[in-house]
């Protein structure tokens, strides 16, 4: 630690403090324009001048002590900028003396010779840190009365307008662009004063489109086509919330006018995230504008879906709800979805299912093909240790990304680890079929490049790679030396024969994870929406433990779902087999305590939403509840859905828009988006955050608690909810691991949740056959999440739409040329169930033998079951007639 | 006719590019006598005791920036040869290179060995691409003479020298600009610490010297400092190339002992005046440095003596102002090269070189207000000492010196809206002399 003083104020800080943070620290105000916390020291724009002193030393290296009894200070001859110094014990630092204060009027002034000063016009104008320290340290006339120089303004792309003239050459967003997201598309031309920032090749930017180059620019040079002359932002009230693209859980400053969102942005020492946002937390949140929102309830009278009123609405779900619950039994309702759902939403929507209506049947899950346990996530994330943070993540030596394209679906992650490559010593290992962003040479990682259908085997290799080094410390030695047994098989050589990824990469990727101190293991939808999920999870789970990953204290584990709140719904027990907190539904003995609480019997085990599904195809089950879930495109087997949907005698949804699954609803409640409710939410490090309401629900929709209470109500449930605060109250006196916790715990930022503890399972796992659909000749179908087309609602944002365009399928050089087709080209593929045409884009990252389809907009579900691993179709050049879709 | 004491002794001697000429005058003896037979250390000592500082303007001493790198340190070593003279009224490098190519080689073979270094790399100006076709020959014939390669004459010693062309930025004479510049990166200077001798080139210690140092090296070596010591003064030891521009009658490169008299540097070596003009004033070290008015003529050109009158030896640039030279008109030409050469990395050289060249213009072309020459002051104070690297220092300094020694040709712009003597103006308009 050192003593530093700042303007007489006198704080502690660790050596190696930069002077502007231990001012920071000491409260006194020091500008900043090129430093930035995620960047390293620049020293470029010179507004952080300061007056920098230490002790003076005799003779005998000892401070010299001045008349006044303290020691004497020995003044830099030049001013320093704050932002490169380090801090030494018994530093002196001056802010407001004349030397300083006259230098930092110099830059101010400086900074200014050549700026429009068009601020009227300016987006940035009411929220620019230049504007603000020109009012703060600048002079209030110019001495500078030659012709500026001038440049012309740029649009870079669709997303980033540049403005050169207003640029102060700050390097923040080309270094951001470079060292944060690895993207190295901005450049400075030129030199001097004549240094513009534009793209390489001064061509649209070719990039992730993530607009952090606009937020981190503290001037208007970079703002956001978008929000271009929309506001000023004294006009818009801003609220912070929780993004709900992916399961990161960034925290999102939405800038609101009235009833619409003209804007989000990052926020600096706020969240997860700070300043960094992806596209979709940007830009995707105009969907919440959209016109087509639903604005009042939709029952089905006869073939049409009619406007009704909300009690209409809960009076009929309700009447139709306890019909079938007398006829046939409870058992003859089941609930599906609910991921997109805050926590406390979450936890209403089981009450509901389970202690009004009396239905086992509960699964938010409703993408997998397989039937998951409820709590074998948790067990592969180790569950009731500590949990990765996203900053221990940055900071890990190895990084191990399993079958997961993180830009598409957890782009914050991708970006910490990227971080940690450009700025500390993380080392990456991607395993996945294709050459996915963080696979590239760029990011010197390791690309693990196998076979499709081969994740399991990679993994029972990489087991068997690392229990070859021993038993890792903390791994029960009975359960290591059967899974050793177990894997046996699965040599190098062998899971080269059978993955195509070479020997020599598995066993160095097994090693440099054993070896690293600080290491995480990740994985997402690749995982849990494999045919094979349960298997490959409890794989997951033995892997982690031989690397050490999971040790008897700590987890490096992280796993990304589908949603923001998909972590939320397992902990709330949307799920077959869990109650609330991973409470087993099957164990009478751990039900109790809800009965308790809840106040009537609760049934067991349900079924999963695939069986679900599968029962209401056949009548068994005669009424769905469905929470914001375009079934129809995303769930695995579209004709099963369709057959259900078909067969139920009561489907209701509560959705935003009237999809295609809404439409065939016989009730549709309109709920309100992310923005315009209360709650909580839980992201990937299983880190419990408060969300926030934005603006009002849009006219008509109500948030998802209500329509819950409101039937449950209508079915005799005493339910006094006032609020989502009224039941997160609930949830933290009743659910294991929320006690003690209110919205006041969650700010200023939110608690990571450990989980129960749960003894290791390390169960070997048998290799199994490949699924029958995967069998056969064809070409591998991947599919998976892309950064701009995630779900039904990114195509409602027109943002996102713009930059997605239209689905292509991805095919290798190699392919296209065998196929003999072109970008551009229409290729039909056809699966076992059906067929769809797609455009060609020609994509290098994709391997031969396989083609790959964004999984969102492009219903894949028409081709087969399942559509995001293990499915084989034929491509063939399509006529040239055919258009998009089918 | 001998031009200077050692390095220019016989640089004029027909053919000297050539190995076996440069041979025959003794070269690469130090080579031969010092590698494997005198340790690291002790080379490091010799060149410490001779009292040998940088000769590209800065003048830190040589062997002590030698012993910065660390001792210790697992990563490669580089030795760098500042060969980017682009310092204005600066032509001494070029001409060492030009026609004693080996001496450099040499000169780097020392520094490597002392260093521990395998791998130089000569940093040439973009606009020496003809010295870069000399340095290759001379760097391929030392090479197969054996004097670089794997086992440097079967001492087992290792070293290559490559040559590398800048693309023409003067930055990039700043080291840590050079270095950047040097792998493939924009020419800009570099935050220090960490200084280069720690975390240079490819992030490993290295050494950057100038040419001339470099090329005094071997003679140090082979005489002991003793001898170089015979020349200078206490603090400045040695001799210095300087090269002399202007309106003299003989301009070119002179090696002097440092501590000799500028008057006599001018009056003898260069024989005085042209055309009956007198001396006004002389920038000493390159037009970095502020002005020497012609009073003060007879100081010494060393780095103690140039201190005191308020201007530094700098890189030796002598450039002769004569009294048919307006002072505006010089310095808005020298201020244009700062606005001009400018990176652009930090705020007050980027802005404030271009501002104080528009003020310039302004004033020369006879449009100037009473107040532009305190603001021209003012701005350049802003910009010394708070600009990131010295280029913002070399802006300002000349300006302030303009200004402490001929205010009143500023004033005589503003009242008269016109030159006080321009030669310059009258030749490109067609008149005078």
């Amino acid at each position: 630690m050192a003593k530093v003083t700042v303007d007489g104020r006198t704080v502690e800080v660790p050596a190696g403090t930069l002077v502007t943070d231990a001012a920071r620290a000491a409260e006194v105000h020091v500008p900043i324009f090129c430093s930035h916390q995620k960047l390293p020291p620049l020293g470029a724009c010179r507004i952080c001048v300061v007056e920098v002193g230490t002790p003076k030393l005799g003779p005998d290296r000892q401070p010299v002590i001045g008349a006044d009894g303290t020691p004497e200070i020995a003044w830099m001859p030049k001013v320093q900028t704050g932002c490169t110094t380090t801090v030494s014990d018994g530093m002196h630092v001056r802010t407001v003396s004349e030397t300083a204060v006259k230098a930092r009027k110099g830059v101010m002034e400086f900074l200014l010779v050549n700026h429009p000063l068009d601020c009227p016009v300016c987006d940035e104008g009411g929220e620019c840190q230049l504007q603000d320290l020109a009012f703060a340290f600048g002079h209030d006339f110019s001495r500078m009365d030659e012709a500026k120089r001038t440049f012309d303004s740029e649009d870079l792309g669709p997303i980033v307008k540049k403005e050169a003239n207003r640029c102060i050459v700050c390097m923040r967003c080309v270094r951001y662009c470079d060292e944060v997201m690895g993207e190295n598309a901005l450049t400075a031309h030129q030199r001097g004063v004549y240094t513009e920032i534009s793209s390489f090749d001064r061509q649209p930017l070719a990039c992730e489109q993530c607009g952090n180059c606009i937020e981190v620019c503290p001037v208007g040079a970079l703002t956001a086509l978008p929000y271009r002359f929309k506001a000023r932002p004294w006009d818009l009230r801003q609220h912070i919330t929780i993004c709900e693209w992916c399961p990161n859980g960034c925290s999102v400053r939405l800038g609101v006018r009235g009833m619409e969102i003209l804007r989000a942005r990052g926020t600096e020492f706020r969240g997860v995230n700070q300043e960094y946002l992806c596209a979709r937390g940007r830009f995707g949140h105009e969907f919440v504008n959209a016109p087509d929102r639903l604005t009042a309830p939709l029952v089905r009278t006869g073939a049409a879906l009619q406007p009704a009123t909300h009690d209409e609405a809960v009076a009929y779900a309700s009447a139709r709800l306890r019909d079938i619950a007398a006829t046939h039994g409870p058992e003859a309702i089941a609930f599906l979805g609910g991921e997109k759902l805050n926590i406390e939403e979450q936890y209403l929507l089981q009450k509901l299912a389970r202690a009004v209506i009396g239905t086992p049947h509960v699964d938010a899950r409703t993408r997998p093909a397989a039937a998951v346990a409820g709590d074998a996530l948790l067990r592969a994330t180790g569950g009731g240790r500590p949990a990765l943070s996203f900053e221990a993540l940055t900071d890990a030596q190895e990084v191990l990304v399993l079958f997961e394209d993180l830009q598409g679906e957890a782009p914050f992650a991708q970006a910490n680890i990227v971080r940690g490559f450009r700025q500390r010593d993380l080392h990456v290992t991607v395993a996945h079929s294709r050459r996915v962003k963080l696979a590239r040479p760029r990011f010197k990682g390791d690309w693990l490049g196998l076979k499709p259908g081969t994740e399991l085997a990679l993994t029972l290799g990489l087991t068997r790679a690392a229990l070859e080094l021993g038993v890792p410390d903390g791994m029960p030695a009975e359960a290591a030396k059967a899974l050793s047994a177990s894997v046996a098989a699965f040599t190098p050589e062998k899971t080269e024969a059978e993955t195509g990824v070479a020997s020599a990469a598995i066993t160095a990727a097994a090693r440099r994870m054993r070896e690293a101190s600080r290491k995480a293991l990740l994985f997402g939808r690749g995982v849990l929406e494999h045919a094979a999920a349960p298997v490959l999870l409890q794989a997951i789970e033995n892997l982690a433990w031989s690397v050490g990953a999971i040790t008897a204290e700590t987890s490096s584990v992280m796993a990304f779902g589908p949603h923001h709140d998909s972590a939320g719904a397992l902990e709330m027990g949307l799920t077959p087999d869990h109650l609330p907190g991973f409470v087993a539904a099957g164990d009478p003995a751990a039900r109790a305590a809800y009965e308790k609480v809840w106040g009537r019997a609760l049934p067991g085990e349900g079924s999963s939403a695939r069986a679900a599904l599968a029962a209401a195809a056949e009548g068994k089950v005669r009424a769905l509840w469905i929470f914001s879930d375009e079934l129809l495109s995303s769930a695995p087997d579209r004709a099963l859905v369709e057959r259900a949907l078909e067969k139920c005698e009561l489907v209701i949804i509560n959705e935003m828009f009237l999809t295609r699954t809404a439409a065939r609803a016989h009730v549709v409640f309109p709920v309100a988006a992310f923005a315009e409710k209360e709650g909580s939410t839980v992201n990937s490090e299983r880190r419990l955050q408060k969300s926030n309401r934005a603006l009002s629900p849009r006219r008509g929709a109500r948030a998802d608690w209500e329509v819950l209470q409101s039937v449950a109500q209508a079915l005799g449930a005493d339910w006094r909810y006032r609020s989502a605060e009224d039941v997160f109250r609930e949830i933290a006196r009743v659910v294991p691991g929320f006690r003690g916790l209110s919205y006041a715990s969650l700010l200023p930022q939110g608690v990571q949740l450990s989980g129960p503890a749960l003894a290791p399972r390390l169960q070997p796992v048998a290799p199994v056959a490949p699924a029958a659909s995967a069998a056969g000749e064809g070409l591998w179908l991947l599919s998976g999440g892309t950064l701009f087309a995630d779900g039904s609602l990114s195509a409602r944002s027109n943002t996102l739409a713009k930059l997605a365009g239209s689905a292509r399928v991805h095919v290798s050089p190699a392919e296209a040329s065998r196929l003999g087709v072109g970008a551009g080209d229409m290729v039909e593929l056809a699966g076992p169930a059906g067929s769809a045409r797609f455009a060609v884009e020609v994509d290098d990252s994709v391997p031969a033998g396989a083609v790959f389809v964004p999984s969102a907009g492009s219903e894949l579900n028409r081709l087969g079951a399942p559509s995001l691993a293990g499915l084989r179709v034929q491509a063939r050049k399509a006529g040239a007639a055919a258009t998009v879709g089918a | 006719m001998s031009r200077g004491p050692f390095l220019f002794s016989d640089i004029d001697k027909p053919g000297l590019a050539a190995l076996d000429v440069y041979a025959q005058g003794g070269g690469y003896e130090t080579v031969k006598a010092t590698l494997g037979k005198v340790p690291a250390d002790q080379v490091i000592e010799v060149v410490k005791a001779s009292g040998l500082r940088g000769r590209g303007g800065a003048g830190f001493p040589t062997g002590l920036k030698w012993s910065f790198v660390p001792k210790a340190s697992p990563k490669a070593r580089y030795i760098v040869c500042n060969a980017d003279e682009s310092e204005p009224g600066t032509f001494k490098d070029r001409e060492l290179m030009e026609k004693n190519p080996h001496l450099l080689i040499e000169g780097m073979i020392l520094a490597g060995y002392a260093i521990g270094s395998n791998l130089g790399y000569i940093y040439l100006r973009g606009e020496f691409e003809y010295i870069q076709r000399i340095l290759d020959r001379a760097i391929a014939e030392a090479r197969a003479a054996g004097f670089l390669g794997d086992s440097v004459m079967g001492t087992g010693y290792k070293f290559q020298v490559h040559t590398h062309l800048g693309a023409g930025a003067y930055i990039c004479g700043e080291e840590t600009a050079l270095l950047s510049s040097l792998e493939g990166f924009r020419g800009q200077p570099r935050l220090k610490p960490p200084f280069p001798a720690v975390e240079g080139l490819y992030a490993c210690p290295t050494v950057v010297n100038n040419t001339e140092t470099l090329m005094a090296v071997p003679a140090i070596l082979k005489n002991g400092a003793a001898w170089y010591r015979q020349w200078g003064t206490e603090k400045s030891a040695g001799t210095k190339v300087l090269s002399v521009s202007g309106q003299v009658k003989r301009p070119g490169n002179y090696e002097v002992p440092l501590g000799y008299s500028m008057k006599q540097l001018i009056e003898v070596e260069c024989g005085g005046m042209k055309d009956g003009l007198r001396v006004k004033a002389v920038i000493p070290g390159g037009s970095s440095v502020p002005l020497l008015p012609a009073a003060d003529l007879d100081t010494g050109l060393d780095y103690e003596s140039m201190n005191a009158k308020g201007t530094f030896l700098g890189s030796g640039g002598v450039i002769v102002i004569d009294n048919q030279t307006c002072i505006v008109d010089a310095l808005w030409n020298i201020t244009r090269f700062y606005e001009h050469e400018s990176c652009g990395k930090c705020t007050p050289c980027r802005e404030g070189t271009y501002w104080m060249s528009e003020v310039l213009e302004r004033l020369e072309n006879g449009h100037g207000k009473p107040e532009d020459i305190d603001l021209l002051a003012d701005v350049a104070d802003n910009i010394l000492g708070k600009s990131f690297c010295a280029l913002g220092d070399a802006a300002a300094m000349p300006v302030q010196g303009a200004l402490k020694h001929f205010r009143e040709e500023f004033e005589h712009h503003v009242t008269h809206k016109t030159c006080l003597a321009n030669r310059r103006r009258a030749e490109v308009a067609g008149v005078g002399a």
